[in-house]
């Protein structure tokens, strides 16, 4: 089966994978347990807070090819200049340590960031990062491991965990969010819309997840 | 998608929005670029450990980043060949 796809029938949907995955949940434990010992070895001399990201879940740049944003376990960081340093960004004021599970720019326009988190959903910014709104109506829970932005109609996607897992999507900046599949096996670390074409009138998925690279037209 | 491990956890996916053929997988540690929308890919940047995440410049396709789980930032101006650690 090495180098081709296969069909992984779930509940309905059709993820497109490779074969040979089944030990990615052994390579996931394995990921986190050495990023445990690599975190308390790391130098912070580029940090200004002194604070530890402790681990990195994602890294984006904004629409505008300018701002680099960093999601980790600790919170949402900003920088300015390529990632030479940061600034922490607040995501409401009761709480500014959520885990950042993905960070996803508008490519149409730069003052729009979603980002996903842990424990709280998902939250959008119209102002470049300055204020966040909480978008989680619709949302059959608060564990968001992927959130995707499709480049033509700004249609998001995003893969919730545990309690309501499935992917939703909202046609609507996420002003309301619909169950509309359950989402690829493994657990997913990354969801991205890719535009290409899969001639069923749709763009294509991509999914990291913890049994490697998968794709599905979003068309569902 | 021949030339990717199939038995790895991606923790990273980045396309380039101006081609979006071209794409990148980070694996713990190796980085991986496809220019056909995954049916072949060839490692890049051999030296890049303990990925995390990557992501393209959408405004300069060549301009690739990676973070380490760690923090650490990594770049590329040529689509992914050379790397520099930001510092």
């Amino acid at each position: 089966m090495r180098g081709k796809f296969y069909f992984w029938p779930l509940m309905g949907m059709l993820w497109f994978l490779k074969a040979g995955a089944v030990h990615g949940q052994e390579n996931a434990g394995l990921l986190l347990s050495a990023a445990s010992q690599d975190s308390h070895q790391m130098n912070m001399s580029d940090k200004k807070d002194g604070e530890s990201f402790q681990h990195v879940h994602a890294l984006a740049m904004d629409g505008a090819g300018k701002a680099m944003f960093l999601g980790t376990h600790v919170g949402l960081f900003r920088s300015d200049g390529d990632g030479h340093s940061w600034k922490k960004i607040a995501l409401s004021a009761k709480q500014s340590n959520f885990d950042i599970m993905a960070v996803t720019p508008d490519p149409k326009d730069p003052k729009t960031i979603y980002v996903a988190t842990h424990e709280a959903g998902v939250f959008k910014s119209t102002d470049e990062g300055t204020t966040w709104k909480e978008i989680n109506t619709g949302l059959g829970g608060p564990d968001v491991h992927g959130l995707a932005i499709d480049p033509n109609d700004d249609k998001l996607h995003a893969m919730v965990r545990e309690k309501g897992e499935g992917v939703y999507r909202s046609t609507n900046g996420g002003g309301k969010w619909t169950r509309v599949d359950d989402g690829p096996g493994g657990e997913v670390k990354v969801l991205t819309s890719v535009n290409v074409p899969t001639g069923m009138g749709g763009i294509f998925l991509y999914a990291g997840t913890a049994e490697g690279l998968q794709r599905n037209p979003d068309c569902f | 998608m021949g030339g990717l491990p199939t038995n790895r956890t991606v923790n990273g996916f980045a396309v380039d929005p101006a081609n979006p053929k071209i794409m990148y997988v980070a694996m713990r540690d190796r980085l991986f670029k496809s220019t056909d929308a995954g049916d072949s890919w060839k490692q890049v940047g051999s030296e890049l450990k303990n990925l995390a995440s990557v992501t393209v410049n959408p405004k300069n396709s060549n301009e690739v980043y990676v973070a380490t789980a760690d923090g650490k930032i990594f770049a590329s101006a040529d689509g992914g060949l050379k790397w520099k650690a930001q510092k």
